[in-house]
């Protein structure tokens, strides 16, 4: 199973569903661009309905566009239709066919392409023992358990070589456990494979862990293309700030912008290197702050004042929940054991360590 | 499914159909020149012969004109003596209208140049279509030389039919629309949608039903506007003024709301005794409710006649009873509450197994008596059901045709009236009205089913059906409940007993000594149409059976433009009286372009139009439970949508395919409302030899095959039950 891996790009694609009746139209994808690179894993992730499916079944050839082109391999295949693709889908509900047991299920590609049965028995069996279920191959799908459908669906889709593997929250059906090796496996079988893959998701962690790249969308828009550090640390708006992690808000006013951005905050003014394009002076602002971006000072020490609510011990890392006028903030102190510790209950005040927060535009959450 | 235009794809396509629409053009006229040549040579040949024929006495010409008007049917001849120009040109004919003909159009310029032509003592063809008599001719002026005058002395008119080629020539033009037009879409399919097998599908669906169910009924609907070629109301007027049709109607509607009742009360009954009480033998009783449902026609009408009939078994022989009548209103409500009352019970029980048993409970523990109960919590939350359980079998019992015909004695119903109309009267524009006033009260009834009880329905499904279910009725009631249901079970079974007695019995009513002869002389006699009927049928179930499951695949997964009226048109049929489809059949298909009637064919594909929907609705059912993304998978894995459908959604939606089919078999077999009117020499059905024999009072051969019949039902059931069984295990894995 050595193939070479292929790039794969939309171009200003857009997808209309017509309603029924013909009144409310839904723009379930809207003017998308994206580009993968050969062998890259990438993730679609967003709020639910924002489009990934979507996106996802237009690739793998079971939606057509309304407006826009898609290339696998530099060729376009916007109008070719599912079964000429090179790509393969592994479902959200697996699809298993119910009426074949999980050697036949895996082997229906092959049984299409008509390879001779003892290689298709061969490379069943080497299938079946990629996602660890050589023992099951008589069973029947129904008597499966969640992961082990998963993994049947996985290897009937990579049994067929393809040159994109699409997967639909492969494992929104699984127990949190079960989640978190399967993402280990996946990945790993992905990157021994080389193979180019769009995971779709709305978990953030999943996302975080796996991806060499997320595309974050919300109501059919694409909101930023990034590596999951890059996406993280510099996000673009509140709502990707938001949705990829715990994020504190502080709202500020733009003073001054040139190779630093000056904000006033309660008063206060702060020079701070990383800000967001769009801004202008003037604007209402916020700046964008990690827990671990936030440190806890004496009272009237840092910007604002508050009082720790709760504690709770993480081992390598302390997280404080502290009250403040603008609501519950949450700070991470790490190495807590070399730092000072305030109990629940004392008056404190967070302070924003500078080139850990971000100033971004005080706009959508 | 379409998928995005191009300029490029877009003008190739308008090119190439714009050559194929000239190429067809030209074709086309070809046919019809050389077609109108040869129409001009026979014409030119015919004037000669005539002509040559021709006395040379100019005395006798009058007389030989008349005897050539007898003889000729091509043609009608006028002869006209004198030179024009020079001479008072008199006409003789022996018909006036040929007469009035040659006057209205001497002074015309097509005369006037036929006149020249004449003169000049040569033939004239005109180019111009004439009519006479209200049909098109074409008109010929040839000279005639007498010995007398050794010169032109007058001339020949002839009036030759023009019909048969026009006729041709606008055949020849609808085969070519309709040849470009089949090119047009075919090369569109294929060029432009994504999945051109799934597109010729979804054509092909289409064309089904515009040829086999809108086109009839259109023509049927278009029959009765029409009288002597023209658009006329006369039809209409006479059917609904006459007493004589309303009486039928009347006595549809009559016979109708008593079934209706009486069907509705029994089903009931029995549906309330099996899911709210806690009799015994729930299993068997509900058989017994379901049972007559699939009594092949005329038999329970056929036992009815041999137990009450003027010659009775219990009527004459047991009670002596000398001025009872079975005929009529009281035998047909008879008969189709036995026949119908199973409609009720299936609607009933269900809906009474959707209520949730816990109100009743909650009402009972409440201190609310049984009664209390029932009329204040069940039976109200019951009446939409109930309702549309009595539409149900009302507008099945308007529908019937068999019963009626066999029982209805002098009680007149539309739909036996229209049969009458057509088969006896060759009045097949009354037909087609009396089995159109028919789909009225049919129509009425969906249409306030749909509309004002199904919103009323607020049959609450919370779930399972409460394991405790205590009885709703006090014991006496329920045992009378019970013995009546008991009752009626016998009384059912003794119909179908009677039916097999009757096979081997030696003369019903007279000797009812044991003998086998019915039997052989039954199967000897009806051989042919047994094989017929089982042979039309078995050709047309897998065929049914097939386009329901694609039809039932393209309605639920696929999204295209008209899907709502192919939807309507496919599941059409089933509300239709069968004797409507039947009339509108030989209607549509007795003229060209489509000559069936006669053939095997019109009954397969009637049998086939009928029975779609029920195995539509089967497979729409099932395939809703099944996760799309099977398909997909499939799909996406290198299956086409042939493929697909073969080695995924057939396997999977097996049960439906199944049952679908045994179902299509069994009514086909027992098909007969309009069946009747599509049989032929060739063709014969075995229903209709059964109503023969009856007919004939040969009720002993009738009872042979009407048991015949009722063993093939059951087998075909067997069979379906084994086949359906062995695939259980599939249902429960389809949907994870
Ligand atoms: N076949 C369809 N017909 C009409 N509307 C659709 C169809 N499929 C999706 N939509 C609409 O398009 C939008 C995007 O749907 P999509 O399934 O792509 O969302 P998603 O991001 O995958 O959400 P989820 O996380 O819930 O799966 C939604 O508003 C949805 O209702
Ligand atoms: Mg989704």
């Amino acid at each position: 199973m050595s193939k070479a891996s292929v790039p794969v790009r939309i171009d200003r694609v857009t997808k209309v569903f017509k309603d029924v009746r013909g009144k409310a139209d839904v723009i379930a994808v809207n003017d998308a661009s994206f580009e993968i690179s050969p062998g890259e894993l990438v993730t679609l992730l967003g709020p639910s309905g924002c489009g990934k499916t979507t996106t996802l079944r237009m690739i793998g050839g079971f939606e057509l566009p309304t407006r826009g082109r898609i290339f696998v391999a530099n060729e376009d295949i916007t109008n070719l239709p599912a079964n000429k693709r090179d790509t393969a889908t592994v479902f959200q509900s697996y699809g298993l066919f119910p009426h074949m047991n999980v050697f036949d299920n895996v082997a229906y590609g092959l049984k299409l392409r008509k390879l001779p049965g003892k290689q298709i028995k061969e490379k069943v069996m080497n299938t079946l023992g990629l996602v660890g279920l050589r023992d099951l191959a008589e069973r029947s799908p129904g008597k499966l358990s969640g992961g082990q459908q998963q993994r049947v669906a996985l290897a009937r889709s990579l049994i067929v070589e393809p040159s994109v593997l699409l997967l639909d929250e492969p494992l929104s059906n699984l127990d949190a456990l079960l989640r978190e090796q399967m993402r280990v496996e996946i990945k790993r079988i992905q990157k021994s494979l080389g193979i180019t893959t769009i995971y779709v998701t709305h978990d953030r962690v999943e996302a975080m862990s796996l991806s060499d790249r997320i595309i974050v969308m919300k109501d059919g828009l694409i909101r930023q293309i990034g590596s999951p550090d890059n996406i993280y640390e510099d996000p673009n708006s509140k709502f990707v700030a938001g949705f990829v992690g715990k994020v504190a808000f502080f709202p500020v006013e733009v003073l001054n912008i040139d190779s630093t951005c000056t904000v006033e905050f309660n008063g206060t003014k702060h020079e701070l290197s990383k800000f967001s394009e769009d801004l202008q002076v003037g604007d209402k602002a916020v700046i964008m702050a990690r827990p671990e971006s936030l440190k806890l000072l004496e009272p009237t020490k840092g910007i604002i004042e508050g009082q720790v609510n709760t504690n709770i011990y993480l081992g390598g890392s302390l997280e404080s929940f502290v009250t403040t006028e603008q609501g519950e903030i949450l700070v991470q102190i790490d190495n807590p054991a070399e730092k000072k510790i305030f109990a629940e209950g004392e008056k404190v005040s967070i302070g924003i360590i500078p080139n850990l927060v971000k100033v971004l535009p005080d706009k959508d959450e | 499914m379409i998928e995005l235009f191009t300029s490029r794809k877009l003008i190739t396509f308008f090119l190439i159909s714009a050559v194929v629409l000239v190429a067809l053009f030209w074709l086309f006229d070809t046919i019809k020149d050389s077609f109108d040549r040869i129409v001009r040579d026979n014409h030119r040949q015919l004037v000669n012969v005539v002509v040559e024929a021709a006395p040379r006495e100019e005395e006798d010409i009058e007389n030989w004109v008349r005897m050539v008007n007898r003889e000729f049917t091509e043609a009608d001849i006028i002869y006209v003596r004198g030179v024009p120009g020079w001479d008072e040109l008199e006409i003789y004919t022996h018909n006036d209208r040929l007469k009035a003909f040659f006057e209205q159009h001497r002074d015309t310029p097509d005369f006037k140049s036929g006149f020249d032509s004449v003169y000049y003592l040569e033939n004239y063809y005109s180019r111009l279509d004439y009519s006479f008599d209200g049909k098109r001719v074409s008109v010929v002026l040839s000279p005639l030389i007498t010995e007398m005058r050794d010169d032109l002395t007058g001339f020949l008119v002839f009036l030759m039919s023009a019909e048969a080629g026009k006729n041709f020539s606008r055949l020849l033009d609808i085969f070519m629309i309709g040849s470009f037009a089949a090119f047009v879409t075919i090369y569109f399919i294929s060029k432009f949608f994504r999945d051109p097998v799934m597109g010729f599908i979804i054509l092909g669906l289409f064309v089904m039903v515009g040829v086999f169910v809108a086109y009839p009924l259109f023509e049927a609907v278009r029959l009765t506007f029409i009288s002597e070629g023209q658009f006329s109301m006369a039809t209409w007027k006479t059917i609904l003024s006459s007493r004589h049709y309303l009486e039928a109607l009347w006595g549809s509607i009559r016979l109708g709301i008593m079934t209706a009742s009486f069907a509705t009360v029994i089903g009931f009954i029995f549906a309330f005794l099996i899911t709210r009480t806690s009799v015994k033998g729930k299993k068997f009783l509900s058989t017994m409710g379901i049972l007559p449902v699939i009594s092949p026609p005329f038999s329970l009408s056929l036992s009815l006649i041999l137990l009450f009939g003027s010659n009775g078994l219990i009527t004459k022989q047991l009670l002596g009873w000398q001025d009872f009548t079975i005929y009529g209103l009281g035998g047909l409500t008879a008969v189709q509450t036995i026949g119908m009352f199973p409609i009720a019970f299936m609607t009933l029980s269900g809906v009474l197994q959707a209520i949730d048993s816990t109100l009743e409970e909650a009402s009972l523990d409440l201190n609310g008596s049984r009664w209390k109960t029932f009329s204040r919590v069940t039976f109200p939350l019951a009446v939409p059901g109930v309702l549309s359980s009595w539409l149900l079998v009302f507008t099945n019992s308007l529908a019937d045709f068999a019963n009626p015909l066999l029982l209805g004695g002098s009680y007149r119903v539309l739909s036996v009236e229209a049969y009458i109309e057509v088969t006896g009267r060759n009045r097949l524009g009354h037909g087609a009205a009396l089995s159109l006033l028919l789909l009225l009260p049919t129509l009425t009834a969906f249409l306030v089913q749909r509309f004002w009880v199904s919103r009323k329905s607020y049959v609450t499904v919370t779930g399972k059906p409460s394991t405790r279910l205590s009885d709703l009725v006090s014991r006496p009631v329920k045992y009378v409940m019970l013995s009546f249901v008991v009752l009626l079970t016998v009384f059912i079974l003794g119909l179908y007993g009677t039916i097999v007695a009757g096979c081997f019995v030696e003369n019903w009513g007279i000797d009812y000594s044991f003998s086998l002869r019915n039997i052989s002389e039954a199967l000897q006699r009806g051989r042919a149409a047994i094989v017929d009927t089982f042979t039309l049928s078995a050709i047309a179930t897998p065929i049914a059976g097939l386009i329901a499951m694609m039809a039932a695949l393209v309605l639920v997964r696929k999204k295209f433009v008209g899907k709502r009226l192919l939807e309507g048109l496919i599941l059409a049929p089933f509300a239709i009286p069968g004797t409507l489809i039947g009339i509108a059949f030989i209607l549509a298909f007795n003229k060209p372009p489509l000559i069936l009637v006669g053939t095997g064919a019109i009954i397969v594909i009637n049998y086939i139009i009928r029975e779609l929907p029920v195995g539509v609705e089967g497979g729409v059912a099932t395939l809703r439970q099944i996760d799309p993304a099977i398909e997909e998978a499939a799909n996406d894995l290198g299956a086409d949508t042939p493929t697909v459908f073969r080695t995924i959604v057939l396997p999977l939606i097996r049960p439906a395919f199944i049952s679908g089919m045994s179902y299509t078999f069994v009514r086909s077999m027992t098909a007969v409302s309009a069946v009747i009117f599509l049989i032929s020499a060739r063709w014969y059905h075995m229903t209709v030899l059964i109503y023969n024999f009856s007919e004939n009072i040969r009720f002993g051969l009738a009872s042979v095959l009407s048991t015949t019949l009722i063993i093939i039902v059951f087998a075909t059931f067997g069979i379906m039950r084994l086949l359906v069984r062995k695939s259980e295990h599939l249902e429960k894995s389809v949907s994870f």
